[in-house]
């Protein structure tokens, strides 16, 4: 009997604020415990992998060592990790982040281990855990994007998430993610490096987002996230300067889930068949749904994960009570189909 | 769901010595039970300790029961248009009673100097790895303003100890805010305000040999700085402790982005790279951080 369960007594994968901290009751015992099970009802497929639930965690909100101690990552539907770069990247000086009405400006600038470091260390262990694993690509050149993918393309890993769209690096990033043609040419060369599903991760930082998501089709990109971060900046009004050593950041968070949503409505009204992985400012089940409903086929919560680390998986509890009086959503998901 | 693979490696992470291990993978009691994610918690008291700087206390027994000195807790306002939390060193815990001290600096810390008795507020903590205090020691306590606050609950878990003394010196602005409280809890106490030096100053007078070491060598020959302040503040100290072999520990300021180690805003420069404060510390050693001479 692990004592993991004492504290998860309702089994939601995370400890309940009810079960008090003496009022710990012994888990009832319960035939066939030793079978693991997820108790999902709603699952979803994403270019062909299942989710167990539609909800998954946004690429760099979201640590293993972190949030690992808070609730059971691998009832997620997915975990996309934080970006990989080839080598360690130190990322921008500091501060990197600052408030904005509903929201944060960050600019970390994609600091990580190396992809090395993410074989050896996060990605077996999110694997041992039995979660679904999203993995999250950096580059600041093709040449980078590449490597990273074939270092990846025999690993555990179950999808690549091409991060084109990071506004926070002076290279690579969004640079590349807002060029048709230079956008077309990496994801057709990294689409004949790895079979592995591949995703493009979106910047809403474009003229016409559509024109973005074709020539990622096109190129053979098996799914579409979006939106990425949206470039904004804070300035201190006592000093006049910004308050992001980077200067400009990316806003996430509640203020850009309208803009979010339009995106992916936009994209999916142009492009019925792919799939997509719709995220910008989801704090609740009502969002994700919303977001199901303008066309994505699973979802990514990301700033909340910040303000509480158990929120993803709080979304996606509230998104399963609201599929279970939406049964034709809810079977259309199943079948890897979009609303 | 089932938790048990998580219990399983949580069990094993937890065997693992890492920098960290001093107490941020904290709750060992609980097994391999998940850390209490965001809650509700009562305010119990909220006053004006002087101008400008307010006493806040609530009721959290969880985080009363786990919280080491060091660690500190994340407010959220209650206004939802603010998200970020605002981390707060634990300052005392009496039974339930969490206490916290801090200036008003901007909006969100306005917003709390502005709470009742009575009013409900969202915490998550404690977080970060604290002070080690697990050698038996004379613990200095050297802390700058509104760094003085983690300090006092090391002197108070400190004063429960038989085999560890602790002396106080505490440099400010102008008004001498937590003398009395410190005097509570410490063997002695020294302050000083900005008219009259820093705590260098107090340093060189109560530990440096310069005028006898009057506080006293304390039960064990070993002394361990603890440090918590403005950050030129702590570097000073740092060199200074380093300049005479006294090992200490530095308790860091950052802006942070979640306070539990998932955004990565809010790193300092160590020895081995880039480390998160509200992850790998807020506390580091002057080694850690090679601030040591």
């Amino acid at each position: 009997m692990m004592e993991s369960l004492q504290t998860d007594p309702a089994g939601t994968g995370m400890r309940s604020e009810a079960s008090g901290e003496e009022g710990r009751s012994p888990r009832a015992e319960t035939p066939g415990t030793d079978e693991p099970h997820t108790g999902w009802r709603h699952g979803t497929v994403v270019a062909g992998v299942r989710w167990k639930n539609p909800v998954g965690t946004a690429s760099g909100t979201f640590n293993l060592a972190a949030c690992g101690r808070y609730y059971d990552v691998s009832a997620m539907g997915a975990i996309s990790t934080k970006g990989v770069s080839p080598v360690p990247w130190e990322g921008n000086p500091t501060p990197r982040t600052a408030e904005t009405p509903c929201g944060t400006v960050n600019a970390v600038g994609l600091q990580n281990p190396g992809v090395e470091h993410y074989l050896i260390d996060e990605l077996p262990k999110l694997k041992a855990l039995g979660a679904t694993v999203v993995t999250n690509v950096a580059g600041h050149s093709d040449d980078d994007y590449a490597q990273v993918v074939a270092r990846l393309a025999d690993s555990p890993a179950d999808m690549l998430e091409i991060n084109v769209s990071c506004p926070n690096v002076s290279h690579g990033g969004m640079s590349v993610g807002t060029d048709p043609l230079a956008l077309f040419r990496l994801i057709g060369r990294l689409r004949s490096i790895s079979d592995k599903p591949m995703v493009v991760k979106l910047s809403p930082n474009v003229t016409d987002i559509v024109e973005i998501a074709k020539a990622c089709v096109d190129a053979g990109a098996d799914a579409l996230s979006l939106i990425n971060t949206l470039v904004g900046m804070r300035l201190d009004i006592n000093t006049g300067k910004p308050i992001l050593a980077n200067n400009t950041g990316g806003v996430s968070g509640p203020c850009i889930l309208p803009i979010a949503l339009s995106f992916v409505w936009r994209v999916r009204q142009a492009l019925p068949n792919i799939p997509i992985i719709g995220i910008g400012g989801i704090s609740k089940g009502e969002d994700a749904l919303e977001f199901l409903y303008a066309g994505a086929n699973a979802v990514e919560v990301g700033a909340a994960s910040l303000l509480d680390p158990v929120a993803p998986l709080r979304v996606a509890h509230e998104l399963e009570s609201l599929l279970d009086s939406r049964p034709q959503l809810a079977e259309k998901l199943e079948k890897g189909m979009a609303w | 769901m089932d938790t048990r693979e998580y219990g399983e490696v949580g069990a094993k992470r937890r065997q693992g010595k890492t920098m960290n291990s001093a107490s941020h993978d904290v709750h060992a009691d609980d097994g391999g039970a998940f850390l209490m994610p965001r809650h509700s918690a009562k305010i119990l008291s909220v006053r004006e300790l002087a101008p400008g700087i307010t006493h806040l206390v609530l009721e959290d027994a969880y985080v009363a029961r786990h919280a080491a000195a060091g660690q500190f807790i994340n407010l959220y306002t209650n206004d939802p248009t603010r998200m970020m939390p605002r981390p707060f060193g634990v300052s005392a815990v009496e039974g339930d009673a969490i206490t916290l001290i801090f200036a008003v600096v901007g909006s969100g810390t306005l917003d709390f100097s502005r709470l009742r008795a009575g009013d409900s507020i969202d915490v998550l903590g404690p977080l970060g790895r604290g002070f080690d205090m697990s050698r038996s020691a004379r613990y200095v306590l050297v802390g700058g303003g509104l760094g003085i606050p983690p300090l006092l609950y090391a002197a108070q878990q400190l004063m429960a100890r038989s085999d560890a003394d602790s002396l106080a010196l505490l440099g400010y602005r102008d008004i001498r805010y937590a003398d009395s409280t410190a005097s509570r809890y410490c063997d002695a106490v020294r302050s000083i305000d900005e008219s009259e030096g820093n705590v260098i100053t107090l340093l060189n007078r109560h530990l440096g040999g310069l005028d006898g070491d009057e506080c006293g060598e304390g039960k064990s020959g070993e002394t361990i700085i603890l440090s918590c302040g403005p950050h030129p503040m702590m570097k000073a100290v740092a060199q200074w402790a380093s300049a005479h072999a006294i090992p200490s520990q530095l308790s860091l300021e950052a802006r942070m982005g979640c306070g539990f180690g998932s955004c990565v805003a809010c790193v300092e420069d160590t020895v081995e790279g880039r480390k998160k404060v509200c992850m790998d510390g807020p506390v580091f050693t002057a080694d850690e951080l090679g601030w040591a001479v």
